[in-house]
């Protein structure tokens, strides 16, 4: 899938500026953004989620064009189809598993009651051995419970792509590799399109067919991105 | 006896209507300072804030001045369509309202404030309308922090007395609500009327602190 | 310094000490409202007469004045705009016996807003459908609401009237309603009426059969008795007569 991004923002916190200046094309279908902390991966991956508006530039992905600042196109995030895992999952934390999970097939203004059924959620809380768990609330379940959840809630409305960030920071050593697997094996069946930022080089042997580093030196300094091939 | 049940209920349509009104400016008002940034955000907050610590007999006279038959409001709303605010329950209904008005909306903004953004960014992302966010993630995070105001506001509205009496005056049934009916017994000595009024007023902040009570939700953790 | 500040102490512990030997203290006095012009004038005169004397003014309608000083309050004069409350006093032991006098007159006035276009000539228009709010100061605490109740029902009115009536907490406030024009009458004195020419205008005298008298007393729990009946005494010398008259008030 084709990800054109070429964005630049220009940040102030206090005295101090940070200028992001990103720009790269990638064909793949698992890419990878890697890069040390502070480095702008995350505003990149918000950029393309439309979390984040950059000042000017342009993003494409698989042919639809979601920002182009001088065209005067900026798509919501509502309307971009793609999926954001956040790093610390972002669940609701009064909604039950299976509420959490069929959050976006519910447009109006009412949350999916507790004991609704659904065949889609069904399906998903199957794949991801959740269905146990469908009753219970965020705070009572483990971390890489939580991530399960979070996958199944992203990939349930069938997202274009799936941008995750950080997905194993906050895991510990152990459960790393073994949600590695998981995340690899599905997303090869799915075969949906990923792109991914970390700071774990084993995340990008893992995952990435195109790796794209970020660097960040000193904080006045513009950086450009240097792709790499496999 | 009459006069007694006559204020009570007045004083209730009184504050219930005030806390309505309350409820749903100040949580519109609170959302709006808790997510949108513009220059002079705090200064509308502080003037926002400001009935809360004015005295209320200052607010009743400057809704006089600016409702009254004699001012442009006042004059435009008598002449165009024979309303006059100034001794009618509606009257009641706005200084109740406005003197009620920072306990909803300044909890309310807190409120918000405290829900993580991260949550609406999420729901954004999965495709959810801004309404459809509010109502789904946002509210149901921040309701109990409102609550909490719009209780405290209903109590106020209730007792509300010197704002009232400028601008409703005291008419039995109409406008004396039971703090004015308080008051007026104790001026004319009537002992036993207010001793009457006065039980009868602590018999409902009982009801309504024990209402909050139960209305404070289920915990989540024992469902 | 310290000699300065030491100086400066016992001079003023000296004036407190001489005040005490004369006369103790302050005096409060609590008087009808109608009657706050005059009695604020009357008290600077008093204290000018009599230096170290300080006089503390309070004001309200006169119900309101004794059932404070039926629930204890420090009262050493108390001035009333109706026979009938100084009698209530009298009756709970609240003024001392054989003390009261009746200090002045009044007369109770009917008025209209002064921009308003005139409607009364007679008390029967009070009737009249443009007429639709009066204001009359509660009968059960406000004396000139009971006059007014009375006046009216001898005019076999006070039904029609009391539809309308406004209730207010004293007769200022019923003539702050008639002058802002949120009220279509009121009945108020005529000293009151007099304060506001620009603002209000009077439509007519209201025919009463008892006369509106003032009585004033010292109460009995007072405890500066002295100082209270010079104060009394003052208010019914020429000095301070004169300046009941020039507000409009008629000899007792």
């Amino acid at each position: 899938m084709q990800l054109d991004v070429d964005i630049r923002k220009v940040l102030r916190s206090g005295k101090r500026t940070f200028h992001l200046n990103v720009r790269f094309n990638a064909s793949s279908q698992r890419i990878v953004i890697i890069g040390p902390s502070g480095a702008g991966k995350s505003l990149t991956l918000k950029a393309i989620a439309g979390l984040m508006t950059p000042d000017s530039g342009h993003i494409r992905l698989g042919g639809r064009t979601l920002l182009d600042v001088q065209a005067g196109i900026n798509l919501a995030p509502q309307a971009r189809h793609v999926a954001y895992l956040f790093q610390d999952y972002a669940l609701f934390p009064h909604l039950n598993v299976r509420q959490n999970v069929g959050f976006g097939l519910a447009h109006g203004w009412f949350n999916p009651h507790e004991r609704d059924r659904h065949a889609t959620v069904d399906q998903w809380l199957d794949a991801f051995h959740l269905s146990v768990l469908a009753q219970q609330f965020p705070h009572q379940l483990s971390g890489g419970q939580r991530q399960r959840v979070a996958l199944a809630r992203a990939l349930v409305s069938q997202p274009q792509a799936l941008l995750l960030d950080e997905p194993f920071a906050a895991l510990d050593p152990a459960l790393r590799g073994q949600m590695r697997g998981e995340l690899d094996a599905l997303q090869r069946r799915l075969q949906v399109p990923m792109v991914l930022i970390t700071h774990d080089p084993q995340d990008a042997r893992v995952f990435g067919e195109q790796v794209v580093q970020l660097h960040d030196g000193a904080v006045h300094d513009a950086f450009e991105a240097e792709e790499l091939s496999a | 006896m009459d006069a007694a049940w006559a204020a009570l209920s007045l004083s209730l349509k009184v504050a219930g209507w005030a806390t309505t009104i309350n409820l749903i400016l100040g949580v519109a008002v609170g959302y709006a300072l808790a997510r949108l940034r513009f220059p002079g955000r705090d200064l509308l907050d502080t003037l926002l804030t400001l009935p809360m610590v004015m005295p209320p007999t200052v607010l009743g006279y400057y809704l006089l001045v600016l409702m009254g038959r004699r001012s442009w409001i006042g004059a435009w709303l008598y002449d165009g369509f024979g309303i006059n605010i100034i001794f009618t329950w509606q009257g009641a209904v706005i200084a109740a309202s406005i003197v009620a008005f920072p306990l909803v909306f300044k909890p309310a903004r807190a409120a918000f404030e405290a829900v993580d953004g991260q949550l609406e960014q999420a729901a954004r992302v999965l495709g959810i309308s801004e309404l459809g966010i509010f109502f789904r993630v946002t509210l149901p995070l921040a309701w109990r922090g409102i609550l909490a105001g719009v209780l405290l506001a209903f109590a106020r509205a209730l007792g509300e007395f010197g704002a009232t009496l400028m601008v409703a005056g005291s008419i039995p049934g109409k406008t004396q609500t039971l703090s004015i009916a308080v008051y007026e017994a104790v001026q004319a000595g009537q002992d036993d009327v207010a001793n009457t009024l006065v039980l009868i007023t602590s018999a409902v902040c009982v009801v309504v602190l024990m209402a909050a009570g139960r209305l404070a939700p289920g915990r989540i953790a024992n469902r | 310094m310290q000699s300065m500040v030491l100086k400066r102490l016992l001079t003023a512990v000296a004036l407190v000490a001489a005040t005490g030997l004369t006369f103790a203290g302050d005096l409060t006095v609590s008087a009808a409202a109608s009657l706050t012009n005059a009695f604020k004038e009357i008290a600077q005169n008093y204290e000018a007469q009599y230096p170290g004397a300080k006089v503390a003014l309070n004001f309200g309608a006169s119900g309101a004045l004794l059932q404070q000083m039926a629930k204890g309050a420090p009262v050493d004069v108390f001035a009333s705009a109706d026979q009938e409350t100084m009698d209530l006093a009298e009756k709970q032991g609240l003024v001392a016996a054989g003390e009261r006098r009746d200090f002045v007159r009044n007369s109770l006035v009917l008025i209209e807003p002064a921009d308003s276009k005139p409607v009364i000539t007679r008390l029967e228009d009070l009737g009249h459908p443009a007429i639709k709010r009066v204001a009359i100061g509660n009968p059960a605490s406000v004396p000139v609401g009971r006059y007014t109740k009375h006046a009216l029902e001898a005019a076999k009115l006070w039904s029609v009237v009391e539809a309308k009536a406004i209730n207010t907490q004293n007769v200022r406030q019923s003539l702050d309603y008639v002058a802002r024009g949120e009220v279509d009458a009121g009945f108020v004195y005529a000293t009151d009426a007099a304060l506001m020419k620009e603002k209000v205008r009077v439509a007519l005298e209201v025919p009463l059969d008892i006369a509106i008298s003032y009585p004033i007393a010292t109460t009995a729990a007072s405890s500066n008795g002295d100082e209270a009946r010079r104060f009394v005494g003052f208010v019914l010398s020429p000095a301070g007569q004169s300046v009941l008259k020039k507000y409009g008030f008629r000899q007792p």
